[in-house]
């Protein structure tokens, strides 16, 4: 077992687990610390990307769709590229969104619930119960809208988790202790297949994060150093994307071809 | 001079033991190759094999039947499974079930390699890995 992603319906719970897990497996902890050091990595403001992680786009808030997508992209790449190493637990990053079919990635929900939760926030905070309440239940909706909107994922469907632990019914040391227990399952052993789609997802976003600085409507699939895009254009504008495209792509690290399927842009052909 | 190492390669597929058989040769190893499950299975009664490589999805049995009959009978033999239907439930199902490593296909022969010099020094019987080279051949 090499990587815990943890989550909860409270930051603060979410935070406090994957602490103590780290601390009794001995593995690294991977959380909003780096995203200073992504920041720096591809010269973004550290806050901009903060705020990336919390909300939607915006013009409101001057964060416009393909921008969230570029931050959220960086985020991912270097995540991704963290989570090529061996035993990390992994927090308050969506890595449980975007990491996908890497068996030996063990995703851990972790339910508040109502009294833990509620007494937890209302501590940190240092509000009301009844404000904690109304908080925690806000803040469950936008992370909902969030991760559906960024990953087109409902993170609140639990099925989508390998362990799910309510804290109204389980203490939270007793939930470390079954987390890190978890961590035996054979099931969830790192094996050439599994570290395989993760090398491929790392690719992936990373060519992701390349082309989206520059464009929007990008999906990005990679596979042995093999890269797919898929994109839309004019047909006016298809073969010079096509050659951005492959210019971009084929400048990251680790790849070694690239394809691009371009469909038409409707819109754009109409204008 | 040290033993060879004993392997079964079964896949219903005939160019996958053609292919990958020298690859395995190459190293040191002894490689049997089936295509029928039921012939890999009677011939896994016969004989003790250090390793047994095995597709999944095949007619007749199952790669995960196959590896639930090598424990039966000899449960020091690691098994390794190849796929071209990979998915994180299947990985996860043939880990669970104590399956030695898992690739999904198509693979270079040098990632197989790979996993055999693993479980041999799983098994104490280490490959020199100087023979480890790579090669660019697709599976």
């Amino acid at each position: 077992m090499s990587i815990f992603i943890i989550s909860s319906d409270a930051r603060e719970i979410e935070e406090n687990i994957a602490k103590k897990v780290a601390e009794a497996m001995g593995y690294k902890l991977l959380n909003r610390d780096i995203l200073a050091t992504v920041a720096a990595n591809y010269q973004i403001d550290t806050d901009k990307l903060s705020e990336a992680m919390k909300t939607t786009p915006s013009l409101f808030k001057k964060l416009p769709s393909r921008q969230w997508r570029y931050y959220l992209a960086c985020i991912e790449a270097d995540v991704l590229e963290k989570l090529m190493a061996d035993n990390i637990v992994c927090q308050g990053l969506a890595a449980h969104l975007y990491v996908t079919d890497v068996s030996h990635a063990m995703k851990v929900r972790v339910l508040s619930g109502n009294r833990q939760g509620i007494q937890t926030v209302a501590e940190k905070r240092g509000i009301s119960l009844q404000r904690a309440e109304k908080w925690l239940a806000s803040e469950l909706l936008q992370r909902k809208k969030w991760s559906l909107t960024a990953y087109n994922y409902d993170e609140t469907d639990l099925t989508r988790y390998d362990l799910v632990i309510n804290l109204d019914q389980i203490d939270p040391a007793e939930a470390v202790k079954t987390i890190t227990g978890a961590a035996e399952y054979r099931k969830f052993q790192v094996m050439t297949y599994s570290m395989k789609c993760l090398s491929d997802l790392a690719l992936a976003a990373k060519v992701n994060g390349a082309l989206l600085k520059s464009m929007a409507d990008i999906r990005v699939q990679a596979r042995d150093g093999s890269v797919v895009v898929l994109t839309r254009a004019s047909s006016r504008q298809k073969r010079k994307k096509i050659e951005t495209i492959k210019a971009l792509a084929g400048g990251v690290e680790g790849v070694s071809y690239v394809e691009v399927h371009v469909k038409k842009n409707i819109l754009k052909e109409t204008n | 001079m040290t033993k060879p190492l004993e392997v079964l390669l079964l896949d219903d597929e005939p160019i996958v033991g053609r292919r990958l058989k020298p690859a395995l040769d190459k190293i040191g190893c002894r490689v049997e190759v089936f295509q029928s499950p039921t012939e890999a299975a009677a011939r896994i009664d016969e004989k003790e094999f250090d390793i047994v490589v095995t597709d999944i999805r095949m007619e007749e049995m199952d790669g995960i039947q196959v590896l639930e009959h090598v424990q039966k009978t000899w449960p020091r033999t690691k098994v390794i499974m190849i796929t071209g239907y990979a998915k994180v439930d299947l990985a996860r199902e043939a880990m669970g079930k104590g399956v030695f490593d898992f690739i999904a296909k198509p693979f270079k022969p040098a990632d197989l390699r790979r996993i055999i010099f693993r479980a041999a020094e799983a098994l104490g019987s280490p490959i020199d890995s100087s023979l480890l080279n790579d090669e660019p051949v697709a599976q």
